[in-house]
């Protein structure tokens, strides 16, 4: 067939770009089509784009004017919080200041575009620049299949061939569903919502209260009050001139305690502690999206079959372990390890399910994986009720005993932590948590 | 809470978020939902509190309604609706609805 590609990518985010960037790189001939205005006009993260995979795909990307970055990340703190106090671990180090970072904020409107340039770049300088495309504005709505194996997409009236498809369309991954990769209905069990303002102040402003210099950032989690009750947390990121403040709670527990995600997100804007980071500052946008929980139980059902491999969310890779939130750096790498395959088998003019299995060998070989499977035990700690209740509470209460000076005689610090044990949990309670939670980690 | 951070009402935070084809009267919707099952056997009705863009009210008599204008294509009704009520697909690029982000 003359015009067949040799693979069509179904969405223009992370997962898609990257694989497309590898493809590009290695002269292979690609379709790429993106159902938004533009690359990332449909996408929403919380965010921090995490590892150092961007400089592989962009070398030096923070030499470049227009980066589409905001700020880099060197300064990380995890807050615990009750309903008027919050007790904070705080990390700042020189050492993130080298290049390349190691965590940069995005907005993803602005960067998933500023990538989508980048690839167009490397396709013009590619052997085969008249012959791969980046295309927005049309929706895939079929996955074609002849002989039980993926040969093609279909979008309104077109169809389109390739050797292979790589499927990167998010969390809301209906054509994996089509394929039977994963069943029509998936349950509210694994889903997060997670909504979010972006909030404006003048740079200067911004820089003095959040102790940036030039372009570095903070990146803060919040664990209790944040999540009203529900399963989840809280997150403020600092970008260029704007933060990124916003919840994740769990779609389940969410139902069961009939809370609505906004009335959350403006408790949480009203605690004293985030007041005080907002204060002066213009909602620019507000924004939500479905997340997946990086459960393992969640993922599909594979990751591949026949003609056809599926990247980042699409395969609901995410983790957030406690120590940070990573789904873009999962996006990216699988985007990188599925490209790689499909240049492997092009080689060897073999797309069965056989040959594209290299990329599950390969995804399980990296972080990605890895990770997923020696945090699973942090995951579900992180999930159980105390965490979001019981844990910050106890925290918070301990930490205004320990740091109140109210001219009375004090406590030694040991007796005024069984004291905030006794009145929030018992020993035994907090013994068996602590002992899962040190496991997992 | 203190009058520099301002609180927003959710018709407020929709007001910031850039919706595609939103002048044409024949956009074609890109979620179904049958309220029938909302207002027969749903124990909860829970996409009336879920929804982050309010897409689902109920009204004085306790029914649910669904409109698909605000929708932001977050996905969160396609999970949360364990009665089979909901039927979702993309928008179509020409003809439907939804979002475009300036931010994301």
């Amino acid at each position: 067939m003359e015009d067949k590609f040799d693979c069509i990518i179904v969405g223009g985010g992370i997962a898609g770009l990257s694989a497309a960037m590898v493809l590009a790189r290695a002269n292979m001939r690609f379709l790429l089509i993106e159902r938004g205005e533009f690359c990332g006009s449909k996408n929403v993260s919380g965010g921090v784009l995490w590892g150092t995979d961007l400089a592989r795909l962009v070398p030096e990307y923070w030499e470049d004017e227009d980066a589409g970055f905001e700020r880099f990340i060197n300064h990380r703190r995890l807050t615990f919080m009750d309903e008027q106090s919050s007790f904070s671990v705080d990390f700042k180090s020189a050492h993130y200041e080298e290049q390349p970072y190691s965590g940069v904020t995005v907005l993803r409107a602005k960067f998933d575009n500023w990538f989508s340039e980048k690839v167009q770049e490397a396709i013009d300088a590619s052997d085969v620049a008249d012959e791969s495309f980046l295309v927005p504005n049309v929706l895939v709505e079929e996955i074609l299949k002849e002989d039980g194996k993926v040969v093609g997409i279909r979008a309104g009236e077109e169809t389109f061939y390739a050797d292979c498809v790589i499927l990167a369309e998010g969390i809301n991954n209906l054509l994996t569903r089509q394929i039977g990769l994963q069943p029509a209905y998936i349950p509210a069990d694994y889903v997060a919502v997670g909504a979010k303002e972006v909030i404006r102040f003048d740079r200067k402003v911004l820089e003095d209260r959040f102790q940036l210099s030039e372009r570095s950032g903070m990146s803060n989690e919040f664990v209790g009050y944040a999540s009203g009750g529900v399963e989840g947390g809280g997150f403020l990121y600092t970008n260029l001139d704007s933060v990124s403040i916003g919840i994740i709670l769990g779609m389940k527990d969410l139902r069961g305690k009939k809370r609505t995600p906004y009335d959350v997100l403006n408790e949480f804007k009203a605690h004293p502690a985030v007041t005080d980071m907002l204060r002066g500052g213009e909602v620019l946008e507000y924004a939500a999206h479905a997340v997946s929980m990086g459960d393992l139980r969640g993922l599909p059902s594979e990751i591949y079959a026949d003609g056809v491999m599926l990247v980042g969310e699409a395969a609901n890779l995410l983790l957030n372990s406690g120590k940070a939130i990573q789904g873009m750096d999962y996006a990216m790498r699988s985007g990188i390890l599925a490209a790689g395959t499909t240049i492997e088998a092009k080689a060897e003019g073999d797309f069965s399910a056989a040959m594209l299995k290299t990329y599950r060998t390969l995804l399980e070989e990296s972080f990605v994986l890895q990770d997923m499977r020696t945090f699973q035990g942090a995951v579900q700690v992180l999930h159980s009720p105390q965490m979001f209740g019981t844990v910050p509470n106890l925290i918070c209460d301990f930490g205004r005993q320990f740091f109140t000076v109210d001219s009375e005689p004090t406590k030694k610090a040991s007796q005024m932590m069984k004291d905030s044990v006794k009145r929030h949990s018992s020993l035994w309670e907090m013994i068996k948590l602590g002992t899962k939670a040190a496991r997992s980690l | 809470m203190s009058a520099d951070v301002k609180q927003l009402s959710i018709s407020e935070r929709l007001g910031f978020v850039s919706y595609r084809n939103q002048g044409r009267s024949d956009a074609k919707a890109h979620i179904e939902v049958d309220t029938s099952i909302c207002n027969s056997v749903c124990p909860h009705k829970c996409t009336t509190y879920m929804c982050p863009a309010k897409c689902y009210t109920l009204d004085e008599q306790g029914q649910v309604h669904f409109q698909v204008e605000d929708c932001i294509e977050c996905g969160t009704c396609m999970y949360a609706c364990d009665q089979g009520a909901v039927t979702w697909r993309y928008p179509d690029p020409e003809t439907g609805l939804g979002v475009t982000w300036n931010l994301g």
